[in-house]
C-alpha cells in the first residue's frame, strides 16, 4: 500500500519560491489502479520522486508498505517498480542481458531472476527475440521489454508515469493490458497521466492535480455526482475555471475509498 | 548496501558495462584503428624532425673546435690542411669514400693562419672548423651549453721509427655532447680527418705514395652526456602523445556510460533502483579505465613497433632506444593515468544531461591538459620532488624520465601515491554527481551534500568524505615535509617544525573538518577511556592499569620488530638513500638537540596528532562501510604510505614495521573503543626508537654480545613473548562487549 500524507515541496526557480507540490495526501491499497492526473507541471513527477525516496518532501512523508520512504532507504525502492515515458533500452545489450542486469540491481539472485525472465518473456510475449540485441528491437518489441524490465524483481507497487506519451493505439493498447495484468496480480499502481480519456478507462480511482494541490480524489461516479459532468475532460476543464484553491467538496481526499 | 557490494554482483554490473562499451563501434574504432592510423603518420613526422635536426647539425658552415693552447690550435690546423692536401691530390681513403674534390678550396685554407677563421676543405666531404682557445673549465661548460661542438682535451706528438723513416705519433683526446647530433657531426668530422691521414700514412709506408707525411694518430672521444638536450623533448612528446591516446580512449565511453544513459533512457530506471550510486559508477568506472588501458596497450605497442621498426628509437632516446624493458615501465604508469583520467572523464560527463553537453565539457579538459604536456616537451625542466603531486604533469614527468632512464624515487613515489589518491576523490565526485539531475532538482543538492554543512548531525565520516580530505593532506603533507629541507631548517628546529606540521594536518585540520559536517567528534575520534560508565571505580581502574600494562609489553616487542626490518631493509639496500658521512652529520645534528625536545617532538607529538587521523578519523571512515578486518588493514597502509615519505628521501624500510603498529593498534582501538591506548603505544614505540639511536655501534654490539647490530634471538623470543602477553592483557581488560562499535 502507498499512503502519502501532507506531502509538500517547495524549489526555488530563479529566486522566486515554486510549490510543486502541496499538502498531498493519498492511499492506494493493492488490486487498486490509482490515477494521478494533471496537466503538465501539476505536480505529478514531482510526487513520484518523493514515493521513489529520490526527493526529500520538505515536510510530510510517504510509506510504502508501513516504511517511510523519505530515509532513502533501500528496501523501499525494492518495492517499486518504475514505468516512465522516456524508458529506453541498451542498443548494445541483449534482452536477456538487459534484463539480468536489471535483476542485478535489485539485488535479485541470478536463479531467481533467471526464473522471473522465464516468466515474463512468456507474460508479455518476449520470447522469440529475447537473445537479441536491443538495437535491433521494434519500437513495440523495446516497449514490452522495457515493461518486463519494471518487473524483473517483482515489486509489489508499480509506479507507472506517463506510460503511454508517444505510443500509438496499438502501444496504448499494450500498456492497458500490462495495466489490467498487474492489477489481476494484486499490485499497487499508481498511474500518473494527462491523458485523461486514458485514465477513465483504467483508473479506479482519481486524484486530479492542479498546481501541486489535490483537487479531487474519488472513484468516476463519485466525480459525476460531484461535477454533473459525464466526462474527467470537461470535469477538470470545470476545475482548472475554478478560483484558486477552492478544491469542489464531494469526498474528502484522506478517506480511503471502499467502492472501488 | 552490502549485498550490492558482493563482489559476484559488482563483476555482474561490470560486465554489463564492459559489454555495452566494447560492443560499440565507436569505442572499437578509437581502440584499434586509431592507433593503426596515427603511429604511421607520428612516425613520418618525428623522421622529418630528426632529419632536419640532423641536418642543422651537419649543413652549418663550421663546428667550433675548443683548444687549450695555441701548439694544439697550430697542430690542428696542421692536421687539417694535411687532410686537405691529400683529398685534393686525389688520394681515395679505403675505408672514407670521398666522391668529389675542390682542389680550389684547398688553396684557400693555406692563407689561414688567425685561429678563429675557418679552415676551408673540400666541399662536404672534409668538416670545417672555426677554433677557439680558452682554459679547461670555460670550454668543459662551453661544450656543455652548446656554444663549442668539440674540445681537443689533449694533444701529444711522438716521434716514432718506420721502416722506412721516421713518423709522428699524435694521440689525440677529445670530448663531445652525446645525443647532439651537431656535437656528434663535429665529432665524426674531426675523426674522418684523422682516419684520412692514417690511411694515406699507411699507404705511404706500403711505397705506394711517394710523399712524405709524417704523421699517425689515434684519436679518442668521449661523449658527454648532455641533461638537457633535443633528445629530452622528443623524450616528452612520446608519453604526451600516448597519455593523448589514452584520454581518447575512454572519452568516449565515460560520455556514453553516463550521459548516454540519460539520453537513451534508461538512467530513471536506473537510479530508481536500490543499487548504491558508487556500485553503479564503480562498475562503470571499471568499464573505462579497461577501455583506456586497452587503448593505451595498443597506442603504446603501436609506439614501440613505430620506434623499433623504423629506427627512431636510437636516433631520439639513445643508444638503448624504446627497449621492452621501457615499454613494461610506462605500462604501469599508463595505467594509473588512465585510472585518474577515467575518474576525470566520469566526474565531468555525471555533471553533463546530454551527450553534446559532455562533449562541451571535456574539450576544455583535453585542451589543458595540453598545458602540462608542453612543460614536459621544454627541454630544461627538471622532474623535480615537488612536481610530484601536481597532476596529469608528473606522470607526463616520471614517463619521459624512464624514457631516457634517469628517473629518480621520491618523485617517483609522489606521482604515484598523489596520483591515485586523486582518482580516488574523483571518483567519490563523481559517484555524487551521477545521475543528480534525474534525481533530484539539479547538482546542486549533491555538491551541497559533499561539502556544505550538514543538517543533521552524522555519527561517522563517509569514506567518501575520507578520499577528499586525503586528496587534499597528501600534497599539502608532501609540500609541507619538504619546507624543513628548503630553509634548511635544522637539530631541534626541524623536529619542532615537523610536530606543528602533525599537528595541524592529522589532529587539528580533521577536527576543525568533523566539526564543520557535524561528525560525532567523540565517536569519529573514539576519545572514550574504553571503559564501562556504569562499572565501580576499581573495575574502571582496572582496565586502565591492563590497557596500560599491555601497550608497555607490546611496544617492547613492536620496537624490535622495527629494528630488525630496518636492519633488513638496508642489507637490501632499500633504506633511506643516504650516504655514510649525512648519516653521522644527521646522527650529530640530533645528538646536539636535547632528549627531551626528541621526546617531545618526534614521540608523543606524533604519537597524539597521528592516532587522531589514522585510528580516528580514517579508521572510523573505513568502519562506517567495511569490515573490522579492512578497515585496519586499509587504514595501516595509509598509515605505512604516509611514513615513507620523509623530505626530500624515501624511507621505505619504515613502510612495513609501521604497517605491522598500525595493524595492532587499529585492533586495540577498536576493541578497547579508545584511542588513548593507541597513542601511548605510538608514543613508547617512537621514544624506544629514538632512544635506540642515542646509542653508537659499539653500545648495541656490547648489549647484544655480538657484532651482527642483530638483536639476540632471546631478545627477540622475550619480545615476541612480551608481544603475546600484551595483546592478552589488553584483550581481557577490555569489556567482552566492544564499546565503541557497539554503538555505531
Amino acid at each position: 500500500m502507498i499512503s502519502a500524507e501532507n506531502l509538500t515541496k517547495q524549489f526555488i526557480v530563479r529566486g522566486v519560491p515554486l510549490v510543486a507540490v502541496n499538502n498531498l495526501s493519498f492511499r492506494v491499497v493493492s488490486g487498486e489502479v490509482y490515477g494521478l492526473l494533471g496537466p503538465n507541471g501539476a505536480g505529478k513527477t514531482t510526487t513520484l520522486r518523493m514515493i521513489m525516496g529520490l526527493l526529500e518532501p520538505d515536510s510530510g512523508y510517504v510509506e510504502i508498505g508501513g516504511v517511510r520512504s523519505t530515509n532513502k532507504s533501500n528496501d523501499i525502492r525494492k518495492q517499486l517498480g518504475l514505468i516512465s515515458t522516456n524508458d529506453g533500452v541498451y542498443p548494445w545489450l541483449t534482452v536477456r542481458e538487459m534484463l539480468m542486469y536489471f535483476a542485478d540491481l535489485y539485488a535479485v539472485e541470478p536463479n531467481a531472476a533467471s526464473e522471473r525472465l522465464e516468466d515474463l518473456s512468456n507474460l508479455l510475449d518476449i520470447r522469440s527475440f529475447i537473445d537479441q540485441r536491443c538495437s535491433t528491437l521494434s519500437t513495440g518489441q523495446k516497449q514490452r521489454v522495457t515493461l518486463a524490465r519494471g518487473l524483473m524483481h517483482d515489486p509489489p507497487v508499480m509506479l507507472l508515469d506517463e506510460p503511454t506519451r508517444g505510443l500509438d493505439v496499438v502501444g496504448s493498447q499494450a500498456i492497458f493490458r500490462f495495466i489490467d495484468l498487474l492489477k489481476q496480480r494484486g499490485k499497487v499502481v499508481l498511474l500518473s497521466t494527462h491523458r485523461l480519456d486514458e485514465a477513465e478507462r483504467v483508473c479506479d480511482r482519481f486524484g486530479l492535480l492542479h498546481r501541486g494541490n489535490l483537487q479531487f480524489e474519488g472513484s468516476l461516479e463519485q466525480l459525476r455526482l460531484a461535477t454533473g459532468k459525464q466526462h474527467l475532460v470537461d470535469m477538470f476543464i470545470a476545475f482548472m475555471n475554478a478560483p484558486q484553491n477552492q478544491n469542489v467538496p464531494t469526498s474528502p481526499p484522506n478517506e480511503l475509498s471502499t467502492e472501488a | 548496501m552490502n549485498e550490492y557490494l558482493s563482489n559476484g554482483r559488482l563483476w555482474r554490473l561490470c560486465q554489463k558495462e564492459l559489454r555495452e562499451s566494447l560492443r560499440d563501434r565507436r569505442t572499437l574504432f578509437t581502440l584499434i584503428l586509431m592507433p593503426i592510423l596515427v603511429y604511421p603518420l607520428l612516425s613520418m613526422a618525428l623522421q622529418r624532425l630528426v632529419i632536419s635536426s640532423v641536418s642543422k647539425g651537419t649543413t652549418e658552415s663550421e663546428y667550433v673546435l675548443g683548444v687549450l693552447d695555441e701548439e694544439t690550435a697550430d697542430r690542428v690546423r696542421e692536421l687539417i690542411l694535411e687532410a686537405q692536401h691529400v683529398q685534393a691530390e686525389g688520394f681515395v681513403s679505403p675505408i672514407t669514400v670521398i666522391r668529389t674534390t675542390d682542389p680550389k678550396s684547398s688553396e684557400d685554407a693555406k692563407n689561414d693562419s688567425e685561429p678563429s677563421e675557418s679552415v676551408d676543405s673540400v666541399q662536404d666531404e672534409i668538416a670545417k672548423f672555426q677554433l677557439v682557445k680558452a682554459d679547461q673549465e670555460s670550454l668543459a661548460s662551453a661544450l656543455r651549453d652548446g656554444s663549442v661542438d668539440l674540445f681537443v682535451t689533449k694533444l701529444t706528438i711522438e716521434s716514432i721509427k718506420l721502416e722506412r723513416g721516421s713518423a709522428f705519433h699524435h694521440e689525440i683526446q677529445a670530448e663531445f655532447r652525446q645525443s647532439d647530433f651537431r656535437s656528434e657531426a663535429a665529432m665524426s668530422g674531426f675523426r674522418r680527418i684523422t682516419q684520412i691521414l692514417n690511411d694515406y700514412q699507411a699507404e705511404r709506408i706500403r711505397g705506394k705514395i711517394d710523399r712524405k707525411l709524417p704523421v699517425a694518430m689515434s684519436f679518442n672521444a668521449r661523449g658527454v652526456i648532455q641533461p638537457a638536450d633535443l633528445s629530452n623533448s622528443i623524450a616528452g612528446v612520446i608519453p604526451l602523445v600516448l597519455i593523448l591516446m589514452t584520454i581518447t580512449g575512454a572519452v568516449y565511453p565515460a560520455i556514453d556510460l553516463t550521459a548516454g544513459e540519460r539520453e537513451r533512457g534508461t538512467m530513471e530506471a536506473l537510479i530508481a533502483s536500490p543499487a548504491p550510486r558508487f556500485a553503479l559508477l564503480l562498475s562503470k568506472y571499471v568499464a573505462v579505465v579497461t577501455v583506456a588501458v586497452l587503448t593505451a596497450l595498443a597506442n603504446l605497442f603501436a609506439t614501440w613497433m613505430t620506434l623499433s621498426f623504423g629506427g627512431l628509437g636510437q636516433a631520439l632516446l639513445g643508444k638503448s632506444g624504446f627497449s621492452i624493458w621501457t615499454l613494461f615501465q610506462i605500462l604501469p604508469l599508463l595505467v594509473i593515468f588512465a585510472t585518474f583520467f577515467s575518474a576525470i572523464l566520469l566526474a565531468l560527463c555525471s555533471f553533463a544531461r546530454s551527450f553534446k553537453e559532455a562533449q562541451a565539457y571535456l574539450i576544455p579538459v583535453m585542451l589543458l591538459s595540453l598545458g602540462p604536456g608542453l612543460v614536459t616537451l621544454m627541454p630544461n625542466v627538471q622532474f623535480t620532488t615537488l612536481l610530484g603531486i601536481v597532476p596529469l604533469l608528473n606522470i607526463l614527468m616520471l614517463s619521459r624520465d624512464i624514457m631516457l632512464g634517469q628517473s629518480s624515487l621520491v618523485p617517483a613515489f609522489a606521482a604515484v601515491f598523489s596520483t591515485i589518491i586523486y582518482a580516488c576523490a574523483t571518483l567519490v565526485v563523481a559517484s555524487r554527481l551521477f545521475g543528480a539531475e534525474a534525481a533530484t532538482s539539479g547538482s546542486q543538492e549533491s555538491w551541497s551534500e559533499l561539502f556544505g554543512r550538514p543538517k543533521k548531525r552524522q555519527h561517522l565520516p563517509d569514506i567518501g568524505e575520507l578520499a577528499i580530505y586525503l586528496a587534499i593532506l597528501f600534497p599539502v603533507f608532501f609540500v609541507a615535509s619538504n619546507l624543513g629541507g628548503m630553509f634548511a631548517i635544522k637539530g631541534g628546529w626541524a623536529l619542532f617544525f615537523n610536530a606543528v606540521i602533525l599537528f595541524l594536518l592529522f589532529m587539528i585540520f580533521p577536527l576543525v573538518y568533523a566539526w564543520y559536517r557535524r561528525l560525532n567528534i567523540s565517536t569519529t575520534f573514539r576519545l572514550t577511556f574504553g571503559v564501562g560508565t556504569g562499572e565501580p571505580t576499581f573495575k574502571r581502574a582496572g582496565r586502565c592499569l591492563g590497557y596500560i600494562v599491555g601497550v608497555i609489553l607490546l611496544s617492547f616487542g613492536l620496537w624490535m620488530v622495527a629494528f630488525e626490518a630496518y636492519l633488513l631493509f638496508e642489507s637490501w639496500s632499500l633504506a633511506s638513500q643516504l650516504t655514510e658521512a649525512d648519516k653521522e652529520k644527521l646522527k650529530a645534528d640530533f645528538l646536539a638537540v636535547p632528549f627531551w625536545v626528541v621526546l617531545m617532538t618526534a614521540a608523543v607529538s606524533p604519537a597524539i596528532a597521528e592516532e587522531f587521523f589514522f585510528r580516528g578519523f580514517v579508521l572510523s571512515a573505513f568502519r562506517s562501510k567495511l569490515s573490522i578486518f579492512r578497515s585496519v588493514l586499509f587504514s595501516s597502509l595509509l598509515f605505512g604510505l604516509f611514513h615513507v615519505i620523509a623530505g626530500s628521501v624515501l624511507s621505505i624500510e619504515k613502510f612495513l614495521p609501521t604497517i605491522i603498529l598500525g595493524i595492532a593498534i587499529g585492533f586495540i582501538a577498536i576493541r578497547t573503543g579508545s584511542l588513548w591506548p593507541g597513542i601511548l603505544l605510538h608514543a613508547l614505540h617512537n621514544g624506544l626508537i629514538f632512544s635506540m639511536s642515542r646509542y653508537t655501534e659499539q653500545d648495541l654490539a656490547k648489549w647484544f654480545g655480538d657484532d651482527t647490530q642483530h638483536i639476540p634471538i632471546a631478545w627477540l623470543c622475550g619480545g615476541g613473548l612480551a608481544m603475546a602477553v600484551g595483546v592478552a592483557v589488553v584483550f581481557l581488560s577490555s569489556q567482552r562487549r566492544r564499546i565503541h562499535e557497539d554503538s555505531i
